[in-house]
């Protein structure tokens, strides 16, 4: 796992009434242990990967607790491990991404609402929206709305937070709904602090087991005949329940206004940046105390009719801040004032841009024209001070372009320094450069950055683990064979059976490229059923840990894969006459290229103290770095469009008559051998080199180099070439 | 809504950095300091992926206040609003350059204390030519997008002390004093209580940002702008014809020998003679020429491989210490190409036939040879004895010829036109590198020279076609520098452009399902 959560597990052990400081995804894991849960379990993204890792790693540490914490194979099998709620009085919590991981449990979530839970449930799904998103943008609202389930969208204050997520198994038991929280990047990533409760350990846990099991009982199956009946529920009792509870616990805000007449209804999210841009145009003060009223919904489903009735009586207008479409809250609230024969405007997306993310200067666009239209009863004053506003930061924005003279181009992540999955793509793009392109299905993971230049490879992504499947009616329907990039990460996600089963069962050609690296890394580096054990790592030393694992292999053989070949990921020129033979070879059926390397963060965590220890101890160490002749290179850089690795860069030729930059190797660079075996496989130029700088050296190592010396001092006793006074 | 004209202000800070800089760690020695002093303090991020090099941002806000008992602290926000910031800090001028772009900083208000270091994009790096963005413009944004700046390389001053960036981004910060944070509170923050080698290399890391932070922003609030601090430095490049023509000399005296030399003075001095001064086409010119004719064939990289001052260089350069080998390997991977241009042309044509007919471009895997030894060091000067070989070699005689071309259609165009003098030659720019890099660039050339320029000399009658004739030899080099691998300058020049190495692709259709 990338990440040591040593200070962290010592948050969550504190006590009543002391402070905890630190990111709000861990305060949400520390109120989950302050509910008192039996279970949490779930699937790895970001941002709430850390929840499931520090509870992976704190497990021994909160031994007492008697929770149980499953790293799931994916969502699906996440949410599916809220079944245990159904039948049993036990408290439990998974997580995920959204929009992505709520879809791939969405068949699970739908046969948990339908007979409902007696003990409480809360999914945290991590919403990937906006900003730094990386994923499609959908909103996991609609999943809430489908399953009936309720949905909370905290106000970005960790003591709100920490409310709201111990409110959440409470509703979920008062309404026998399950709970989603939705927690935004920002939000999750957010040092802040609150006062922490004693942890609860459950009644029913791994310490207090459940002594037989649930009595039969017909009607917490979701089958029919009672799958109507259930239904029924939901509409008759659950939802009623689940209203009552946020009344009487106040989970939604009111904040007073002197403009009665008029009124703000929000997402608890954007409560911030709302009165952000309400203090920007003049109608917040300084302490955030707004001009108008403001309803904060902290649950966004399900609404209380009679609570958007109280708020919106008497008022002239309210505007519905939503971020996301279709907007759902604000349809429901017009349909609420509607029914009610309320003569109340509702506004929303007419004002505010209907996709993206509710950034405070996208809120202050859709504030500034309500102003205008509202200016008799909010002043004339505040629609005008937020033109001022554009008009500044437009301006500061039009003079920035005209010193540029050009836009800064943008900086995609790329792979790691000394990342395995680079040198795949170097002998890709050596193969296209041989025998022309062909259809890239490519996936999710780390892998995924080929995308970007100066790869720019894949035809489609159609989700984690589906890169083969997406090309099953693309390969009968093409000359050449597909390529279908997955990582280990996706293939046991969901690609072995979505991809190989499928691809098996049906015939099918084509050639899959499968990324054995030994983790999820563009999560964290979380652990696969096919990562390396600690005798295996142990055995492997400084040196890949994957080839020694084969998990993979052996699945794929027994599934009666029959082309298989399993090739070291730096090994450039051998990978690339690896993908020619499988887009060439007579052969028929499914191919398969095992690309194996170790994730360099995993490998360099694991011998970077290996190294300071053999260092203290004076023992030969050797230390290696690449680096470029500058005298030889000519400045080409076709390597850098070959690699792009961060180490490999330019600079200043430091010959006089050179003007253009010449490659150059950084000091980040970790010696990883890919400049070389690219100098090789592509036969780009005789620039590069390897340093082996030895420390502590032995006897022998000084003996030679003592000889290499003095044959140097005889024989390379040739000056610099260009050494003329200017 | 009451009015309270005292209502404290909230302070906002954003951190700017690469993944894997330590933007994290400053952030959170940032919130202990915060903490530490009582404020009401906190800190987000947008980590994700861009932890994996990509550009990532840290959004700080604080009160630097201790509330009185009851006191409400005033919401704070998770994101910055545009204008609305009193400092950024970043470790890299392009990113920093972006939020000016962005409308990030307000220029009344608003300190940018920003490295001078820059972390090419792959854009940038990518190109064959020069991609990079100017460090002169990234500094006058920031110059005329923010209240002060200070500029240094954070990144070198971290080398320095043995650290990583966000130990004197942290200092730069602190000693910003846009938050009235003590030193002391700051120094215990990255302390963190530890009092190992690590520690103590980062508070070095902190008081050298502290203290040129406190230097560069000592001027009074509001005063202009001033960079103390040198924009990025280009090499010392000589200036004027007789310093250049000097400059191709010795290095050809150094590549073949004196008459060599001499055969480039003359070459220079014909061009001279076509133009007046400052020369400026004749010195592009005879820049390019020295390069030229210094092409690179393996005597001149063993030459160059296998010198003293080769190794002396790679001991500074990779800090080897006094008592410690240093090896180095060499990766070669001499092709038929390379080995047939040493040789004279009967024997060179022989051999590339040869490799015509056993479809080969390379002996064997290619090597990595351990120049550094005693056999590795021998082979190689013995390599770069073979000099004498040169002028009959079937590459020296055919370079020739093509310098011959060149030069003779350059002199055409002096009498032509100045502008297209110096479009033209700036074309050897394109032949650069090795294998196949060098076959494409070369290859350009020849397009440019056989499809452009010769024929419009032929042609053109008006001083107009001259110069437009310019702008299209211009434009064919920009395009076929910008994208090497592309097609884009044949489409330019009107050309079919060369099909991929054809391999026969088996593809059957999928089988039956089976039964």
């Amino acid at each position: 796992m990338e990440l040591s959560f040593e200070k962290e597990i010592g948050l969550l052990k504190l006590g009543a009434g002391q402070v905890f400081h630190g990111e709000g995804i861990l305060a949400v894991t520390k109120a989950l242990l302050q509910s008192g849960v039996s279970y949490i379990g779930g699937y790895q993204g970001s941002p709430v990967s850390n929840l499931l890792d520090v509870m992976v790693q704190a497990q021994h540490a909160l031994d007492e607790l008697g929770i149980h914490v499953e790293a799931c194979t994916n969502e699906s099998s996440a949410a599916a491990m809220l079944g245990a709620s159904i039948m049993y009085p036990v408290r439990g919590a998974v997580t995920w991404k959204s929009i992505v991981g709520t879809n791939v449990a969405a068949d699970a979530l739908s046969n948990l609402s339908s007979p409902g839970v007696i003990g409480g449930v809360l999914i945290v799904v991590g919403e990937d929206y906006g900003e730094g998103a990386s994923v499609i943008q959908e909103r996991t609202h609609s999943f809430a709305m489908k399953s009936t389930m309720v949905l909370l969208d905290p106000r970005p204050d960790l003591p709100t937070v920490v409310r709201l997520t111990q409110k959440a198994f409470e509703i979920s038991e008062a309404s026998n709904m399950p709970c989603m929280m939705s927690l935004r990047i920002r939000l999750c990533h957010l040092r802040g602090s609150f006062v922490a409760s004693d942890n609860r350990a459950a009644a029913v846990s791994t310490r207090h087991r459940l002594a037989g099991p649930a009595s039969f009982n017909y009607e917490k199956l979701s089958h029919p005949p009672v799958t109507f009946l259930q239904e029924r529920r939901k509409v008759e009792e659950r939802l009623p329940a689940a209203r009552r509870f946020i009344l009487e616990q106040a989970l939604n805000e009111v904040l007073p206004g002197e403009a009665s007449r008029l009124g703000l209804i929000v997402q608890g999210g954007l409560s911030a940046n709302l009165i952000r841009a309400l203090q920007t145009m003049g109608l917040a003060d300084a302490q955030g105390d707004p001009a108008l009223p403001v309803l904060i919904l902290n649950v966004v489903y399900p609404l209380v009719p009679e609570q958007i009735k109280d708020f919106c009586a008497g008022k002239e207008a309210v505007l519905v801040l939503e971020e996301g479409q279709p907007e759902y809250i604000e349809q429901e609230v017009a349909t609420i004032l509607h029914r009610s024969g309320s003569p109340c405007q509702v506004h929303g997306k007419d004002f505010l841009k209907l996709p993206g993310e509710y950034s405070t200067e996208t809120l202050l666009r859709g504030l500034e024209p309500f102003a205008q239209h509202y200016a008799a009863q909010l002043g004339a004053a505040a629609a005008g001070q937020a033109r001022a506003w554009f008009g500044q930061v437009q301006g500061w924005r039009q003079q920035a372009a005209q010193v540029l003279v050009q836009p800064i181009p943008a900086r995609p992540p790329t792979f790691c320094v000394g990342c395995p999955e680079r040198p795949v793509f170097s002998a890709l793009k050596l193969v296209r450069e041989q025998i022309g392109a062909t259809h890239i299905s490519t996936d999710i993971g780390c892998h995924a950055f080929a995308t970007f230049p100066p790869f720019s490879f894949g035809n489609s992504i159609l989700g984690y683990g589906m890169s083969m499947a997406s090309a099953a009616a693309v390969a009968p329907l093409s000359q050449r064979r597909p390529l279908a990039i997955m990582g280990d990460g996706g293939f046991w996600h969901n690609g072995l059976l979505s991809g190989v089963a499928s691809n098996l069962l049906n015939g099918g050609d084509g050639v899959l490229l499968i990324m054995k690296n030994g983790y999820t890394s563009a999560t964290g580096t979380q652990e696969l059923i096919s990562s390396p054990d600690d005798m295996l790592k142990q055995v492997a030393g400084a040196r890949s840990a994957t080839d020694t694992e084969t998990t993979i292999e052996d699945t794929l053989k027994g599934m009666g894969v029959r082309w298989l070949r399993t090739v070291h990921t730096y090994r450039v020129a051998q990978m690339k006459a690896a993908l020619v033979e499988a887009f060439a070879t007579p052969a028929q059926g499914l191919k398969v290229i095992v690309a194996e390397g170790e994730c360099q963060l995993e490998r360099q965590r694991r011998i970077r103290p290996q190294i300071a220890a053999s260092l203290s101890r004076g023992e030969r160490v050797v230390r290696t770095r690449f680096g470029v002749d500058e005298q030889v290179c000519s400045g080409d850089h076709a390597c850098v469009r070959l690699s792009a690795c961060p180490s490999l860069t330019i600079r200043e030729a430091r010959d006089p008559l050179k003007v253009d930059p010449v490659a150059w190797v950084t000091p980040d660079c970790v010696g990883c051998g890919l400049c070389g075996e690219n100098a090789h496989a592509a036969t780009l130029c005789p620039s590069f080199f390897k340093v082996e700088v030895i420390q502590h050296p032995g006897l022998a190592d000084r003996l030679r180099d003592a000889l290499r010396r003095l044959v140097l001092r005889w024989f390379g006793g040739r000056s610099e070439p260009v050494q003329v006074p200017a | 809504m009451s009015a309270s004209p005292q209502a404290p202000a909230i302070r906002k800070i954003l951190v700017l950095a690469l993944g894997g800089e330590g933007g994290g760690t400053l952030t959170e020695w940032l919130v202990s300091a915060g903490l530490d002093s009582g404020w009401p303090i906190q800190a987000t991020s947008i980590p994700g992926v861009a932890q994996r090099t990509g550009a990532t941002s840290y959004y700080i806000e604080c009160l630097p206040l201790v509330p009185a008992p009851g006191q409400t602290v005033p919401p704070m926000c998770l994101a910055p609003l545009p204008g609305d910031l009193d400092l950024i800090i970043s470790s890299e001028l392009l990113e920093s350059a972006r939020a000016i772009e962005r409308g990030l900083a307000d220029p009344r208000r608003t300190v940018m204390i920003s490295s001078t270091a820059r972390a090419f994009t792959v854009d940038e790096r990518g190109g064959m030519a020069d991609g990079r963005l100017p460090a002169q413009k990234l500094i006058s944004a920031l110059q005329e997008g923010s209240a002060r700046v200070a500029l240094f390389d954070m990144g070198q001053l971290a080398r320095e002390q043995g650290t990583i960036v966000s130990a004197v981004m942290f200092g730069a910060l602190a000693g910003a004093g846009v938050l009235p944070l003590t030193r002391a509170a700051c120094e215990k923050a990255v302390a963190g209580g530890a009092a190992d080698a690590r520690a103590q290399a980062s508070l070095r890391g902190f008081a050298a940002g502290f203290e040129r932070a406190v230097a560069l922003l000592a001027g009074a609030p509001g005063a202009p702008a001033s960079d103390p601090i040198e924009p990025p430095r280009a090499g010392q490049r000589p200036e004027g014809l007789a310093q250049i023509r000097a400059l191709g000399m010795a290095r050809l005296v150094d590549y073949q020998d004196q008459a060599y030399a001499e055969r480039y003075a003359a070459r220079v001095d014909a061009l001279a003679r076509g133009e007046a001064a400052p020369h400026a086409a004749s010195c592009e010119a005879a820049r390019g020429l020295a390069l030229w004719m210094s092409y690179e064939d393996i005597i001149r990289v063993a030459d160059l491989k296998s010198r003293r001052s080769r190794f002396e260089q790679i001991r500074r350069d990779y800090k080897a210490g006094p008592g410690e080998p240093v090896i180095v390997r060499d990766f070669l991977k001499p092709g038929v190409e390379e080995i047939a241009a040493i040789l004279p042309p009967r024997w060179a044509s022989r051999l590339k036939d040869w490799g015509r007919r056993r479809q080969r471009v390379s002996f064997g895997e290619g090597v990595q040879l351990a120049t550094s030894s005693v056999t590795g060091l021998l082979a190689m000067r013995l390599l770069a004895s073979l000099r004498w070989l040169r002028p009959r070699s079937s590459r020296f005689i055919a370079e020739q010829a093509l310098i011959e071309r060149w030069l003779s259609a350059l002199q055409c165009c002096q009498r032509a036109d100045a502008g297209l003098a110096a479009a033209v030659a700036a074309l050897p720019r394109l032949i650069k590198g090795y294998g196949s890099t060098h076959e494409r660039g070369q290859g350009s050339f020849r397009h440019i020279l056989e499809q452009l320029v010769e024929p419009g000399l032929a042609s053109a009658g008006s001083p107009q076609a001259f110069v437009d004739l310019a702008l299209r030899i211009r434009e064919a080099q920009r395009v076929a520098l910008a994208q090497p691998e592309g097609h884009e300058l044949f489409r330019l020049l009107g050309m079919s452009p060369p099909a991929p190495r054809e391999q026969t692709l088996h593809f059957t259709p999928p089988a039956r399902r089976r039964p």
